[in-house]
């Protein structure tokens, strides 16, 4: 195990929720609520064991972490170094929305250590924006970007969706290519998915708008690919994607199973064996960490079979594939002993294929990542293999 | 009960004409049940039958009722009201001197209305007319009297109901005293008892539904079935009323059940006769035919694991349904199954659906065919009730399906329509009736294999909803038919052959290749569709294999989410077939019933 390990922070203020959005935000809620909310999360990592080795990444997510005081993510970056060292290479991440940045909270993040802003950008037309009820236009978009430029931040990441309904591939082509000219570090682009419950799914379920057919989204797909690698964005996941050195170190732990702790409300913490996470409702949370409870909500406890699939599974999103030595040293065996018809069948299939002592996912076997996780997820373990 | 106070009768109607409302209210007036217990379709007793309206199995409530100061026992026998259990219905009718002729006050007389009359005229009944829905705004009592009255019935004696607002009851009831004949069987003879239903009870055994024609049976006696020649001792009598009464015996003219220890009712066919073992009757009572089945499919477990559960739920449905038949059957697409053989499909829609929802199958069911009769070149002849066993064309002289005569009664300016219909479905014009001014009769001659399926919605869809159809098997006809294959990826899947007719094949063809291009899901190859009449493609689709199958996002908070997402996907999957490397949902298995070949 390499011995890093990495710490999410969720702020769940939302200023308005967007249509396809099904994470744990809330809206409507104070700056005093803010205050109160991180405090709580400062006790909340007061009272953590923390991991052992090297803190890697610390990542604000949401909800709209740029929607607080800038101050108030800081107290959690000071807390942080209370109990543990921060390497100058440690990625501390603020995800923003571009409604809410200023030049004020740029150079306050700046001062607190955060060294990577990941900006929702979603799309650059503002009939799309204002459909999927974000709280910016397009302009908005570039001036954050040089706004952040001029604050000395130099790992920017975009995100943008695509298949949303009635986006046309021009559209698409010109959020593209729009991004592309800010010249970012890092650009993650997703398919849109569905969450049942959505304001969307709702509307899409009324039949008030259509989705693009799965054609045209997998164009769509094909020529963001082929655009960002053509201008040295590299992916290195099935949405992401990294001039070199850019790639997101946080996420990266996710996909390589290595242990995360959680802050907030609704967040997943992960170790070896365990995964738990804390109780969704934002003023419970509160309230349990204010009397002393730990506000963990539940966890499920992984057997050596279940994470040797989650490890595959996940591993095989990166394109830099499974390293077999690293399972072997990890679980014990070889990833073909513990389950070596599977790969038969997947090799098969032309999903999989084995390089340099890795395992890495084909083109195809990218493009159909979902058959290869379906066959792992369940994929039973061979009897000689006795974890 | 002395028989000068008996009297045994029906309800016949047209479907929705209010059979089970009116069979309610008399079951309430004569006090059977009290308010508090009655629900809704009291003889509709199962689940299924309540659901969709309909009654599937005839059942017998005993009606107490004082007429002028003496009182009367009156027998109610319900008969089920599709067309799929014609028999049952033709059995319950023998079972009566008299029938209830319900037609609807605003629809008049339908299709069924007829056959009904006719199979109770047959049966010699005394039919009494009722007309009911007279509540409604669209009623039209006047007209439906001389519908009647074309039909040769006395509309004078026609009673006028409602039996949702419970009007005209007690009327009714008196017309079955006063119009209805006292049985009149030979007390003194042997028995002979006229079995019209049965089923399975799992504490009693089997409960036999008699109608006593001659003789008394009694409890302790030995019985025989003359048809099945099983011999059993009676161990309890009762009568429904509707709950059940035990009673130490049932005379002649009597309607009841009795209980022997019948571990199934294959044993009882509907429309045998009892009768003792020791003094038996010389002759049995005549109309007897077994239970013929019209219609077959094939049943899959889509989990193999599951083909031992589907046997014993198969033998426990055919404990209470002796026209249920099954045979272990296999298929190289589907592996191992059984070919069920059912009156109708309604009969098959009923069982699949108990199976899945009793029994907690997953099932995939193949189109449902008839059964063809094959002369082989070289002499004998097959019995095909799979078209997958049609032999090659080379060694066939013919083939013969069943057919059936059709009356349709249609308002006449859709005549037309219904022609059309007929002629589609390769149909024989045999004759047209005017009924009165506005309505018409037309009878065809059509392939029972061509109305199976969609025939009576397109019908009800063609003529804005007032077409009715009643239809009885004609026997056998040589027709030019040929069996089509369907190829996926190359390879044929037996469970999608079909048998069609030579000049419908390529569109049908064409059609079933479209259907199944959009049924079956794109997957990770392209999946080529041929259909083929022997070694010749009529037609080709393909499957576009589908292009990307990604989870977009998946990060720390989510891989719980993720993995139980992915889990459930291949839940959904397992609901398919796989058939060599193509996932085949249930329905295409269906699409040839959607293809009309034009």
């Amino acid at each position: 195990m390499s011995g890093e390990w990495g710490l999410y922070v969720h702020i769940p203020f939302c200023q308005a929720r967007c249509t396809y959005c099904d994470f744990n935000t809330v809206t409507g809620m104070g700056e005093d609520m803010h205050e109160r909310y991180v405090k709580a999360l400062i006790q909340e990592l007061a009272e953590e064991r923390l991991p052992d080795g090297s803190l890697a990444s610390i990542y604000f997510g949401g909800g709209t972490p740029s929607l607080v005081d800038a101050d108030l993510l800081g107290a959690v970056i000071d807390q942080v170094r209370l109990k543990t060292a921060l390497a100058p290479r440690t990625e501390i991440t603020v995800e923003t929305n571009p409604g809410t940045v200023t030049a004020e909270k740029l150079s306050r993040w700046a001062q607190a250590g955060v060294n990577r802003l990941s900006i929702g950008a979603q799309a650059l037309q503002n009939h799309h924006l204002s459909a999927l009820n974000r709280i910016h236009d397009a302009g908005a978009i570039q001036d954050t970007v040089s706004l952040a430029r001029n604050h000395g931040f130099s790992n920017i990441s975009l995100d943008a969706i695509y298949g949303i309904p009635g986006q046309t591939l021009t559209e698409w082509q010109a959020t593209v290519t729009g991004l592309l000219a800010l010249s970012p570090d890092h650009l993650s682009l997703y398919a849109l998915m569905v969450e049942e419950g959505t304001p969307l799914q709702k509307s899409l379920e009324r039949g008030e708008q259509r989705l693009p057919l799965g054609d045209l989204v997998a164009d769509m797909a094909d020529w963001a690919e082929k655009a960002l690698t053509d201008q040295g964005l590299m992916p290195y996941e099935i949405s992401n994607y990294a001039r070199p050195g850019f790639a997101s170190r946080h996420n990266q732990l996710y996909w390589k199973l290595l242990p995360y702790l959680a802050l907030g409300a609704g967040a997943h913490a992960y170790h070896p064996g365990r995964r738990w996470w804390n109780v969704r409702g934002v003023r419970r949370y509160m309230e349990m960490v204010e009397h002393g409870q730990d506000p963990v909500d539940g966890e499920e406890i992984l057997t050596a079979a279940e994470e040797m699939r989650e490890y595959l599974w996940l591993g095989l999103r990166q394109w830099v594939g499974v390293s077999v030595p690293a399972f072997s040293e990890r679980f014990g065996c070889h990833p073909k002993e513990a389950f070596g018809p599977v790969w038969l069948s997947l090799g098969n299939m032309g999903l999989v294929a084995w390089h340099d002592s890795r395992i890495i996912l084909t083109e195809r076997g990218r493009d159909m990542a979902n058959v290869v996780a379906r066959a792992l997820v369940d994929a039973p373990l061979a009897l000689s293999v006795s974890p | 009960m002395d028989q000068a106070h008996i009297r045994n009768f029906s309800i016949i109607a047209h479907i929705d004409h209010g059979k089970s409302t009116l069979a309610d209210r008399l079951i309430e007036v004569t006090g059977a049940l009290t308010a508090r217990e009655m629900a809704p379709q009291v003889l509709d007793s199962m689940e299924l039958e309540r659901e969709r309206g309909i009654t599937i199995k005839a059942q017998a409530v005993r009606l107490s009722y004082e007429y002028s100061g003496e009182r009367y026992e009156l027998n109610l026998i319900d008969t089920p009201g599709h067309v799929d259990f014609t028999y049952e219905v033709s059995r319950a009718l023998k079972a009566c001197e008299g029938a209830l002729l319900v037609v609807d006050a605003a629809q008049g007389v339908e299709a069924q209305t007829l056959a009904n009359l006719y199979m109770a005229l047959e049966n010699d009944l005394a039919v009494v007319p009722v007309i009911n829905k007279i509540d409604l705004p669209s009623a039209d009592p006047d007209r439906v009297m001389d519908e009647l009255l074309d039909i040769g019935l006395d509309a004078t004696e026609a009673v006028l109901t409602s039996a949702k607002q419970g009007v005209g009851i007690d009327e009714v009831l008196a017309a079955v005293v006063r119009h209805v004949p006292p049985p009149t069987g030979d007390h003194g003879a042997p028995l002979r008892a006229l079995i019209f239903d049965s089923r399975f009870d799992s504490y009693k055994g089997v409960l036999v539904y008699v109608r006593v024609m001659d003789g008394a049976l009694k409890i302790g006696d030995r019985v025989r079935f003359m048809a099945t020649k099983k011999e059993f001792e009676v161990t309890e009598i009762g009568v429904f009323g509707p709950n059940p009464t035990l009673v130490p015996e049932l005379l002649t003219g009597e309607v009841g059940f009795f209980a022997a220890q019948i571990k199934t009712v294959q044993d009882t066919r509907v429309g045998d006769t009892v009768t003792h073992a020791g003094r038996h009757a010389g002759q049995a009572l005549p109309g007897y035919r077994p239970a013929q089945p019209m219609v077959y499919s094939g049943l899959y477990p889509v989990d193999s694991e599951d083909y031992g559960r589907l046997r014993e739920a198969l033998e426990k449905l055919q404990l209470n349904d002796a026209a249920l038949t099954f045979e272990p059957e296999t298929s190289a697409a589907l592996g191992f199954g059984f070919r069920a053989g059912f009156l109708g499909l309604l009969h098959l829609e009923v069982i699949q659906e108990r199976l899945e929802r009793e029994y907690d199958l997953t099932l995939i069911t193949t189109a449902p065919n008839v059964v063809y009769t094959v002369t082989l070149v070289q002499g004998g002849s097959l019995r095909v009730d799979n078209p997958a066993l049609m032999p090659p064309a080379g060694d066939i002289a013919t083939i013969e399906e069943p057919v059936v005569q059709a009356d349709i009664i249609t308002p006449s300016e859709y005549i037309g329509a219904v022609m059309e219909l007929a002629q589609e479905r390769r149909g024989t014009y045999l004759n047209l009736d005017y009924l009165d001014a506005l309505r018409s009769r037309l009878t065809y001659r059509l392939p029972l294999g061509e109305i199976m399926y969609d025939f009576f919605d397109q019908l009800k869809s063609r003529t804005r909803g007032y077409a009715s159809l009643d239809y009885q098997l004609k026997g056998h006809e040589v027709a030019d038919l040929v069996r089509m294959d369907i190829l996926l990826n190359g390879e044929v899947v037996d469970a999608l052959s079909t048998i069609v007719h030579r000049d419908r094949a390529y569109g049908k063809g064409r059609q079933l290749a479209e259907r199944l291009r959009e049924l079956i899901p794109r997957q990770l190859f392209e999946v080529p569709i041929q259909a083929a009449i022997g070694s010749r493609v009529i037609a080709r689709e393909s499957v576009r294999a589908l292009r990307k199958d990604v989870l977009a996002k998946c990060y720390g908070g989510d891989i719980t989410r993720k993995r139980k997402l992915l889990e459930k996907q291949k839940e959904g999957k397992r609901r398919m077939k796989s058939v060599g490397s193509v996932e085949i949902p249930q329905e295409a298995f269906m699409a040839i019933l959607r293809v009309d070949g034009e």
